[in-house]
């Protein structure tokens, strides 16, 4: 690939971007070649790609954690929020049909919250690929798409829960939700004990990405996701 | 560019949403929440997205979902597909794992089935 660099150009390099690092991988030459060939045949514009691009880094869990803060303290939008979920996203300032106005080809424009009870905990996964509620809960954390989480969730749910260092007693259904067509899911915790009188700000905190999958409860003093504990490597290099 | 052959999804669902540009379009609903339900084992050649883990099982439906085109249709970019109801469908993990579920035998797992993959079951 870099030794034969004498052959006859008949592209520009002058109007060629340089790369910003040394190497660049197939994958980047790959992206730049269909991007560019899209744009060219009109498929997209350049526009419409940054305005995509815009959409997909504002994204992230906050307005999720807020809908939940706000339907521990409010039982009006707390029933809003399970019987006409996307009306209620709007109060936390998302539109799922954005960016496009027939939502993103993706994430659709069905969403459900479950709700977990002293009964049933839910816990959610997407089986076939990686679907996610991406326009209120931001992106998808790695673990999340990977084959492991997506095997071993719908079969083994309380060994890979406990593995994030979330054990349920027997008496607690677990439940798995498989997203597996167009409805998007996010579990509403059940709020901890010791947030007497907090703000909707102070509950919002504790609130984490990882709670809304259903992998972690919120904790007082916990507004992190799950670090979970691995073993030291026997023969670290 | 305007030669490209382009569905239609950007201008008919534009300000309504998808699922939502399908409503009305499945005719009546088969099942009914709490019904009893099998899901077919279908052939799923090309293209399904009923995991093979709930083929045959026996589940309940929890919820009617939206009225969609199946994506074994949806995929293929066919844009006549009749629209059918989805339901979400709840099932004990112990009928789809039997005896070798290690959880508990409350606990369940939902999934998002179309029509044309579910049968009347006896309760």
């Amino acid at each position: 690939m870099s030794d034969d660099h004498d052959h006859a150009h008949d592209h520009d390099h002058v109007r060629t971007v340089k790369p910003m690092v040394d190497e660049i991988t197939d994958f980047e030459v790959l992206e730049i070649a269909l991007r560019e060939l899209c744009i060219e045949k009109g498929l997209f514009t350049a526009e419409q790609h940054r305005h995509f691009t815009e959409f997909a880094e504002q994204i992230g869990p906050t307005p999720a954690a807020r809908l939940v803060a706000r339907s521990w303290l409010d039982p009006e939008f707390k029933s809003l929020v399970l019987t006409d979920p996307i009306v209620a996203c709007r109060e936390v300032g998302v539109d799922w049909l954005a960016p496009t106005g027939f939502g993103t080809p993706s994430d659709f424009v069905a969403f459900k919250v479950l709700e977990n009870t002293p009964d049933v905990h839910h816990v959610i996964v997407c089986a076939l690929c990686s679907c996610y509620p991406r326009p209120i809960l931001g992106n998808s954390p790695e673990w999340y798409r990977t084959p492991n989480y997506r095997r071993r969730i719908v079969r083994w749910p309380r060994q890979v829960l406990s593995e994030f260092g979330l054990n349920l007693p027997d008496a607690v259904q677990v439940r798995v939700e498989d997203s597996n067509q167009k409805h998007r899911f996010m579990v509403m915790p059940m709020r901890p004990a010791g947030t007497d009188g907090w703000t909707e700000e102070q509950l919002t905190e504790i609130i984490t990405r990882d709670c809304l999958i259903g992998v972690a409860l919120p904790t007082p003093g916990v507004t992190t996701n799950v670090i979970t504990r691995t073993r030291p490597a026997a023969d670290p290099i | 560019g305007s030669q490209v052959v382009r569905n239609k999804h950007h201008r008919h669902a534009q300000g309504i949403g998808d699922p939502q540009v399908f409503t009305g379009r499945a005719g009546p609903a088969r099942f009914a929440v709490g019904d009893p339900v099998v899901v077919r084992d279908l052939p799923a050649m090309y293209y399904t997205r009923t995991p093979e883990y709930v083929r045959g099982a026996a589940g309940v439906i929890a919820d009617l979902a939206y009225e969609s085109p199946a994506p074994e249709d949806e995929t293929w970019a066919d844009e006549d597909a009749t629209p059918e109801w989805f339901y979400i469908v709840r099932f004990r993990q112990t009928e789809l794992w039997g005896e070798t579920y290690t959880g508990s035998d409350h606990d369940t797992l939902q999934t998002e089935i179309p029509e044309r993959w579910l049968a009347a079951a006896d309760r």
